[in-house]
């Protein structure tokens, strides 16, 4: 049981949890993630702590309302209150070295992902320029970049309320590949990490390989367990199946199989729709 | 009292929930012995002196046989010390006697020299075994039990760490603690008991009575730590500084694959993936379990072990068509004869003699059918005494939504890439005390034997709690 020490919405959708989960905080790095559970007939969700102190034994959390439980969890948990499971820390550190100018993007809420990666980069020696496009009321931890990165470059993009939800997403992965054309057109990057959407990393991947720099990718296939047991989050990177909770979640983005991730990653979606709708449903009828 | 003992030839049955019944759920399929039934059954017993009984040495962990029966015996006219009894002799060896005398292969095992099945059936031990550990518990009596035999216990100094809290680690610990060390487990996931628990499904080993199981061992003075993944959250040698010694039982979890084309299409789960969503998450409850499972019209299984047998009785019971295609014959399914015989009775089909070779795929990456090649058997066989098999060029496709592979899996290797540690071919290897490479650090289970049974694992787990004694004994007499 690990006790929520503070939660706070941070932007539109976004939910930052701090926990006490001293055995994750005393061993993760960057790139490193955990797997939640929050509820006693609850899944088990992969979160990546973006701050955390050593000593104090907290890290952080931020949630996306996307489902059933990102939506329990930011509606239904309160600060003092316990979360049941928090296993990890879980998969590979990224790398820590010094590749020079690094650009470092974070579709949605994949930035606060990104935020533990760059800062570590940045403080190593690497001059790093961090980009984030999202929707204007999601833009989120604008400071907190400012003040870890060498550059932090916004791209909000507003919702139309005429088109639908995926219209506006299309408007949004645009926008990202158009700076991110825009940037290495004009300047030089040493390498390119990004977080997001599957559908985003590879329509970024597209334009970052015609200027053949080195790209890192995080990916976000779906996990079960997050200890190499069950090959739900398995991707084929190379030719050979890997799993992304133990070979990764990092990978180079030549080597992976974009369209089998993309595939893989929305085989739930209607179940996933059921269980948030039904959820929705008896919040209404049995309304607190 | 003393009447002149008859030979009963004939098992005394128990009772069966009927398929049509059992085949919409995942509650228990044998409903085992009541007390009147199980005394029938315990007066088949010869009761063979402890010191001979060939019962006894085919059991793993050496439980007395004769002896827990001859207290049912004994005691006939008071159930409840009966039960006490018999619990008190079986406990010595083994804490886990609802999980075992479900879950064994007693076939192979403790019936398997049975006197009595040179003159009619073998005495049906693991049915009373487990009638004995579920008496208790409805009654508390192993509660009682408990209450007396733990401020026995002569608490030592050391401490012991086990990694994993599957069947190997589990027995290790109780017998352990018995001895009096200090015991944590840690265990990645979030709750406790390993295949019991995320492999072996409701309907074999319901879930509850895995549950209570642990709980006995947490009042032995057991801890254990969820959600501490060993290789991640803390390593072997921070282990080593803060106990005496490490028990390694982290099992064999890595799923392997079928190397073909198409392999991660939707709809391709291993097995471990798809037991793991239905048994430990409830995914056959969804949506009132969060966690999601698809299982499409038809499902095929790959493979014909025990794995596989509980991955195509737990599709079963989704109400669809299940196929098991094995690339050998029937007369070399792995699986227990219970298991295969239930799986049939349940409808699933068998097919023989078939290797997938391809898993077709629609615009979408769902599974739409595997391709298969039809092999056969040659007269020459394999260091496993299995008849060698060849491909005949054949090919056939059959079409289905949902394909579990269930060919077996490796040990986990976050663990045995620890450095120091010897390792073959994946497996941890251990000295004839289980001891590893690694001085204070013993291993046992699938850790050290690749994927093999519950009871094996735990005959692992009370040896290494023997040899770690030992160790820690002598090592303290050189202090």
């Amino acid at each position: 049981m690990y006790r929520i020490l503070e939660k706070k919405e941070i932007g539109m959708r976004h939910v930052r949890f701090k926990v006490h989960a001293p055995h994750v905080a005393r061993k993760v790095q960057p790139g490193q993630f955990v797997i939640v559970r929050a509820f006693k007939n609850g899944e088990r969700i992969p979160l990546t702590p973006v701050a955390w102190d050593r000593e104090e034994g907290w890290i952080t959390l931020t949630v996306f309302v996307r489902g059933k439980t990102t939506m329990r969890m930011a509606t239904e948990l309160k600060e003092g209150d316990e979360i049941l499971n928090v296993a990890g820390p879980l998969g590979n550190p990224v790398e820590m070295k010094r590749f020079g100018r690094v650009l470092a993007i974070g579709a949605y809420a994949g930035i606060v992902e990104v935020y533990p990666i760059a800062r570590a980069w940045q403080e190593l020696g690497n001059d790093v320029t961090t980009l984030h496009a999202t929707f204007e009321p999601m833009v989120v931890m604008k400071e907190e970049f400012e003040r870890a990165v060498g550059r932090h470059i916004l791209e909000p993009v507003p919702i139309d309320m005429n088109k639908s939800f995926p219209e506006n997403m299309k408007d949004v992965t645009r926008k990202l590949t158009e700076k991110v054309r825009e940037l290495l057109e004009k300047e030089h990057f040493d390498l390119v990490l990004m977080v997001g959407p599957a559908g985003d990393q590879k329509a970024v991947f597209e334009v970052v390989r015609e200027f053949g720099i080195p790209m890192h990718v995080d990916l976000h296939p779906i996990m079960v367990d997050g200890t190499g047991m069950c090959g739900s989050c398995r991707v084929t990177v190379g030719g050979e199946v890997k799993f992304a909770c133990i070979d990764g979640p990092g990978f180079d983005a030549y080597k992976v199989a974009w369209d089998e991730l993309i595939a893989r990653v929305g085989y739930y979606t209607d179940m996933e729709r059921r269980a948030m709708e039904e959820y929705m449903k008896a919040l209404q009828g049995g309304g607190e | 009292m003393a009447t002149k003992r008859k030979l009963i030839k004939v098992r005394v049955p128990t009772r069966e929930r009927p398929v049509e019944e059992r085949i919409h759920d995942f509650k228990e399929v044998n409903l085992g012995y009541d007390f009147v039934t199980a005394l029938q059954e315990a007066e088949r017993c010869l009761q063979c002196p402890p010191d001979y009984a060939p019962c006894i040495k085919g059991c793993p962990v050496h439980i007395n046989i004769p002896g827990f029966i001859g207290k049912l015996l004994q005691h006939r006219d008071d159930p409840d010390r009966a039960v006490k009894e018999a619990l008190n002799v079986i406990w010595a060896c083994n804490t886990l006697p609802a999980t075992t005398g479900r879950v064994c292969p007693q076939e192979d095992q403790c019936e398997k020299n049975c006197v009595m099945g040179k003159v009619g059936d073998k005495i049906n031990i693991g049915k009373l075994e487990r009638f004995v550990a579920d008496y208790a518990r409805e009654k508390n009596i192993d509660e009682e039990l408990l209450l007396e035999i733990v401020p026995k216990i002569e608490k030592k100094p050391q401490k012991v760490a086990i990694v994993g809290a599957g069947p190997a680690g589990l027995t290790a610990a109780g017998e352990l603690a018995k001895m009096g060390y200090g015991v944590t487990i840690y265990e990645a996931l979030h709750e406790p008991g390993g295949v019991l628990i995320y492999g072996i499904p409701e309907f074999r080993l319901p879930k509850d009575i895995v549950e209570k199981e642990l709980d006995k061992l947490k009042k032995l003075g057991v801890k254990i730590l969820t959600d501490h993944v060993v290789g991640s959250t803390v390593t072997i040698e921070e282990l080593l500084r803060e106990y005496d010694a490490v028990f390694i039982a982290s099992g064999a979890g890595t799923p392997r694959l079928v190397n073909a084309p198409g392999v991660n299409l939707n709809g391709i789960y291993t097995a471990n993936e798809f037991l793991t969503r239905v048994n430990l998450m409830k995914a056959y409850r969804f949506p009132e379990y969060d966690t999601p499972v698809k299982v499409g019209k038809r499902v095929i299984v790959i493979g014909a072990g025990n794995t596989a047998m509980d991955a195509a009785r737990s599709a079963r019971r989704f109400g669809v068509e299940v196929i098991v295609a094995y690339r050998r014959g029937e007369e070399d399914v792995s699986a227990r004869v219970e298991e295969f015989e239930h799986a049939k009775e349940e409808g699933v089909k068998f097919e023989f003699f078939l290797n997938p070779v391809e898993f077709l795929g629609d615009e979408k990456g769902n599974l739409r059918a595997v391709k298969f090649e039809r092999m056969r058997p040659l007269e020459e066989r394999d260091a496993r005494g299995k008849r060698k098999i060849v491909g005949t060029g054949e090919y056939v496709t059959i079409e289905a939504e949902t394909v579990i592979i269930a060919i077996g899996k490796h040990p986990n290797r976050l663990i045995v890439n620890t450095p120091g540690l010897k390792v073959e071919r994946g497996r941890i290897v251990v000295d004839e005390n289980l001891m590893t490479s690694i001085p204070g650090v013993f291993a046992g289970g699938d850790a050290i034997r690749g994927e093999a049974t519950v009871i094996l694992a735990m005959g692992d787990g009370r040896r290494a709690a023997k040899a770690i004694h030992e160790y820690l004994t002598n090592r303290a007499k050189n202090n």
